[in-house]
């Protein structure tokens, strides 16, 4: 394939007010002053490592008809992403509740969750380099996965649609278990 | 097929550069193109974090947060009705994402001088300690001393590079013709604060 079909003068939107460069108005000092403000909000707020990785990862779901959970989080729990993997994740979306407890084990993690409100449930983890691993729930809203590759991880929940209703379903932000 | 977009349909993303890069990235992802939809991530995602982050999240709900934003726009691909304004769309849908996420740490408003330099003199900001030298310290205290609304001028005109002023005036609900002499002002301020804390630190 070649990347240059049209050689195109690098047209910059001819006459468009879009031409106005946000540097208008500034002297050079000013201009100095926001280089050094860029690298401040870069110290203090630094994109953390992989970020891009697991948003990508996030990203690649085949089916764009899905509601966002939130992952419930207490201070145990914070810093999920850095170090150490937490015991046990909670997410919720709407009036669904999902609990998971996470257990290594020496292929992977095994998975032991509960979805409340129960029922039928299909539960899938993605992981970052492997195929998918699915199981359903029990009526009570039960499941277990014995090994779940380590890795960036995202679980997607297709509720078992009650009669003839559109199916619902709901995916995590990812993070690395 | 056409894309009837008048600043992309030329060249390929992969060859363009800022705002038209992100239209055509997005238009490219709308028919299926992962890697543009990447490349999206790739660029844009340091200014939706820096946004996040300067909502006040701690950063593992920032996180949380910022996905989410990144996720609602793959549902959203086709109904983002200005894919060159699409920086201006992941901004206020961070906003938007995290005031829904508020955590403890709730955002105030600034201070008046005097109560927060008190205040920036006795405890310091929590992110201090990742910067080491004193002139980047002073230029973080007197930022966080500007209104929100010159903080998050300057932020997207730092973040967001060669920002077009259009989406900046529509993001900030500002008149276009009144960005210019607002970040002015809001320079001035910032210069201001530095050189009295110059005297004084």
């Amino acid at each position: 394939m070649s990347p240059t079909e049209r050689p195109s003068g690098q047209s910059a939107a001819s006459g468009d007010p879009a031409d106005i460069d946000l540097s208008e108005g500034l002297s050079e000092e000013d201009e100095r002053l926001l280089v050094e403000l860029g690298t401040v909000l870069e110290l203090v707020h630094p994109v953390p490592e992989g970020m891009a990785a697991r948003i990508q990862f996030a990203l690649e779901l085949d089916d764009l008809e899905f509601e966002v959970a939130q992952w419930q989080r207490d201070d145990s729990l914070v810093g999920v992403r850095g170090s150490a993997a937490p015991d046990t994740i909670t997410f919720t979306v709407g009036d669904l509740t999902v609990m998971v407890s996470v257990a290594p084990g020496i292929n992977g993690n095994r998975f032991d969750g509960w979805l409340v409100p129960g029922g039928p449930h299909t539960v899938e983890v993605r992981v970052h380099g492997h195929e998918p691993t699915t199981t359903s729930a029990d009526e009570g809203g039960r499941f277990a996965l014995a090994e779940v590759p380590r890795g960036i991880t995202q679980i997607v929940v297709h509720l078992a649609g009650g009669d003839s209703q559109r199916t619902r379903t709901v995916v995590t932000p990812t993070i690395v278990l | 097929m056409s894309n009837g977009q008048t600043i992309t349909e030329d060249a390929p993303w992969w060859e363009l550069t800022g705002y038209p890069r992100h239209a055509a990235c997005l238009i490219a992802a709308r028919s299926g193109d992962r890697a543009a939809l990447h490349a999206l991530v790739v660029d844009l995602n340091p200014l939706v974090w820096k946004v996040a982050r300067g909502q006040g999240l701690d950063p593992t709900i920032a996180e949380d947060v910022v996905q989410t934003v990144w996720m609602t726009l793959l549902r959203k691909l086709d109904s983002v009705a200005e894919p060159q304004a699409l920086a201006s769309w992941l901004i206020t849908t961070t906003r938007r994402e995290a005031s829904r996420n508020k955590n403890v740490a709730e955002r105030v408003e600034p201070l008046d001088d005097d109560a927060s330099e008190q205040l920036l003199s006795a405890y310091g900001l929590p992110e201090e300690e990742a910067l080491r030298t004193d002139r980047n310290r002073a230029i973080w205290r007197a930022f966080n001393r500007l209104p929100r609304r010159c903080q998050d001028l300057l932020r997207m005109t730092v973040l967001a590079g060669r920002a077009e002023y259009d989406h900046v005036a529509k993001e900030m609900r500002m008149p276009r013709g009144s960005i210019g002499p607002t970040r002015g002002r809001c320079i001035s301020t910032l210069r201001g604060y530095l050189n009295n804390e110059g005297g004084t630190s």
